[in-house]
């Protein structure tokens, strides 16, 4: 790779932000997840039930505990960040959480790999399922919206046949059929018995996941095949690696959300994670990033999943009913697309 | 000789029993029975992947060994009522001798049943019914009384945990689902009998136990106080655990699951071990049905009690470790 078709990637992928300098609504719509993210946060405390004048809204147990109810669907939404960047969707994500569960359980349960050894085969086996689907997205020419469909169903099915339709225990101890008792941690809390270890890996892989958009060739690389994949093509990115290494990711990232999952709940179920996808693609949504590709961020992402949290926790600790809560959420879906199509119009004028 | 005459003896007693279904009319009401043939009786489970669904065809394969004449085959309809409607299309066509259902959905598996009804096989609904009275639009019906099972947990509450009354939370199954309703309406009214009693919160957590620590979480926030929390099942008490642990407060917190299963990650382990209070038994109601279905083919009854409601078990620290035992999963 050479630096003049370095400089071109990074011209493909200037247009958004260069628009945002010089337009006001497209600064709010680019921050618009923080900003939502802080009117939430703001109505958290006002709307909050409070004790011995301390409010509970902002207490350090609950908001590990809104970042623990997220850390699924929150790495789930980075992978699928990349992937929406590049105007693709990934529906598998969810099924393919249920998979991995399966498998870290099975293989705690009935092999002798130790813990590392376990974790990196899952991880391994999430990273190659999303590459293929990536693969097959590019040799066939297929929507990635089909592909994932079909991966859904796949892994749905996968992950019956691996378990036999029953929900596999994990039970910890020293032997065979035991789990080592170091991944029990995953449920545990840490510094005083107040930060979710869940939360910890949330945390941990959106610092990593916010450095490989924002600061490496690879992440502008992304953007510029979801700004205009031609233009990319015909300076010199490799379009299709560029393609499967995202499904790599959104794979990576549901095998690790499963791993989260089994350690969580000590067991792994072909039925959980149904719906994952559609949460975290909200959340990827509300942080701003576009579904036609070439705009978005991993900052918005994160702020989108949190602010999710942060409103389904303020209506549970009101006791409102979970009905409300998903209106709200569809309203700020809305609300959320509205602006960055406003925006989208605005730019098309000026040019 | 004799199989034909079995078989014109079928001829006729179809539509008799159809028509006649619970009457006094004395004809069998299976086509064709007795002591000494082999019967196949079929088995429509609405899902497979659910614990407690798992441990109901569990038992059934274990009890239904203890009968030699009798050969069971369990479909599973996946959660899908289309699945398990053609599934029981496929038992009639098959030509089984008894057909066993738990209906996915009541209303969509309702005119399966019916073809069923009318093919004079006859039919045991399993915890969950399809529309129609029993003994007439099918045979009979097996199962547990939700709301009472609940109405139990609460009477628990009020009577043996908290005599003295105090702050109570329920998480409640998917709402709009029957059994979801009828847990928390019998778990409201039982507690009811200690005034002393409030209900603080009262959140969906739709079976599962992230969403019950997510909410359980929030509620124990908001409500410091919480000395009781009635889980509508298993899976959603032990998620209560995890937000109980998570807020250093396992131990202070009574937790009553709802449906007794077995196994590592059942409710019956974790009374045993301490970490929840009591939980009541969903019964599988395998044993009743499998009584039913040997009165039907090998007793040649000409009419069985079209309702049986199996009684609930509560599970306390009292029977636990000795159930935990004796359970095979």
């Amino acid at each position: 790779m050479t630096d003049a078709q370095n400089i071109d990637a990074r011209d493909t992928a200037t247009p958004a932000p260069a628009a945002a300098r010089r337009d006001p609504l497209a600064l709010i719509v680019r921050f618009q997840s923080v900003i939502g993210l802080v009117l939430v946060l703001i109505g958290g405390v006002a709307f909050s039930p409070s004790r011995h004048g301390q409010i509970i809204f902002l207490s350090p147990d609950n908001i590990a505990n809104i970042i623990r109810a997220i850390s699924e669907t929150g790495i789930i939404a980075l992978g699928m960040t990349f992937v929406i960047i590049t105007a693709g969707i990934d529906l598998s994500v969810g099924a393919m959480l249920g998979l991995n569960s399966v498998l870290t359980a099975m293989l705690m349960t009935t092999t002798n790999l130790g813990l590392v050894p376990t974790l990196l085969v899952v991880l391994a086996a999430g990273t190659t399922f999303g590459a293929l689907q990536g693969l097959i997205s590019i040799r066939f020419r297929l929507e990635p919206f089909i592909v994932t469909l079909a991966g859904l169903q796949m892994a749905r099915g996968l992950a019956l046949i691996l378990s036999g339709n029953v929900y596999i225990n994990i039970s910890y101890g020293d032997g065979p059929g035991l789990a080592p008792p170091v991944f029990a941690l995953l449920g545990e809390r840490l510094f005083h018995n107040v930060v979710p270890v869940a939360t910890l890996v949330f945390v941990a892989l959106a610092v990593v996941a916010t450095v490989v958009l924002n600061t490496t060739r690879f992440g502008r690389y992304v953007y510029a095949v979801g700004g205009n994949e031609r233009a990319a093509r015909l300076s010199g990115i490799p379009v299709a690696a560029v393609k499967v290494a995202v499904f790599a990711i959104t794979g990576f990232a549901s095998a690790a959300a499963g791993i989260v999952h089994a350690g969580q709940f000590n067991f792994g179920s072909a039925n959980d994670g149904a719906g994952y996808e559609l949460t975290a693609i909200a959340a990827v949504v509300i942080g701003g990033t576009s579904l036609f590709g070439g705009s978005g961020s991993m900052i918005g992402t994160i702020a989108g999943s949190v602010m999710l949290g942060a409103l389904a926790n303020i209506l549970q600790l009101n006791n409102v009913n979970a009905s409300l809560q998903l209106l709200a959420t569809g309203a700020i879906i809305v609300l959320a697309a509205a602006l960055q199509t406003m925006v989208g119009r605005r730019e098309g004028s000026m040019r | 000789m004799f199989l034909r005459q079995i078989l014109l003896g079928a001829a006729w007693a179809a539509p008799l029993a159809a028509l006649s279904a619970g009457a006094s009319l004395a004809a069998p009401l299976a086509k064709h029975c007795g002591p000494k043939d082999k019967y196949v009786i079929g088995f429509s489970q609405a899902n497979y992947a659910e614990p407690y669904r798992q441990h109901v065809n569990n038992d059934l394969i274990e009890l239904a060994k203890a009968i030699p004449q009798f050969e069971l085959q369990i479909a599973d309809g996946a959660g899908n009522d289309n699945t398990q409607t053609s599934q029981v299309d496929n038992f009639v066509t098959q030509g089984v001798d008894l057909l066993m259902i738990s209906p996915f959905e009541a209303a969509p598996l309702t005119p399966a049943v019916a073809r069923a009804m009318k093919a004079g096989i006859p039919v045991i609904e399993l915890d969950r019914q399809t529309n129609g009275a029993p003994g007439k639009d099918y045979t009979a019906f097996v199962g547990g009384d939700n709301y009472k099972i609940a109405f139990e947990a609460g009477t628990y509450t009020a009577k043996t945990l908290l005599p003295d009354g105090g702050e109570v939370a329920v998480l409640e199954g998917l709402p709009s689902s029957t059994p979801a309703v009828q847990r928390l309406n019998g778990f409201k009214d039982g507690v009811k009998q200690n005034p002393k009693i409030k209900v603080v919160a009262e959140q969906a957590a739709d079976w599962v136990p992230d969403k019950a620590q997510t909410a359980f979480s929030a509620m124990l926030q908001a409500n410091p106080d919480i000395k009781v929390v009635y889980a509508s099942n298993d899976m959603m008490a032990a998620g209560s655990y995890l937000a109980a642990k998570g807020a250093g407060k396992e131990g202070n917190i009574g937790i009553i699951g709802t449906d007794g299963l077995p196994g590592p990650a059942g409710g019956v382990r974790a009374v045993a071990s301490g970490q929840w209070a009591a939980t009541f038994t969903y019964p599988t109601g395998a044993a009743e049905s499998l009584d039913l279905a040997k009165k039907i083919l090998l007793d040649c009854a000409e009419s069985v009690p079209d309702t049986v409601t199996v009684p609930t078990l509560a599970i306390t620290k009292d029977n636990a470790a000795d159930l935990d035992k004796k359970l095979k999963f």
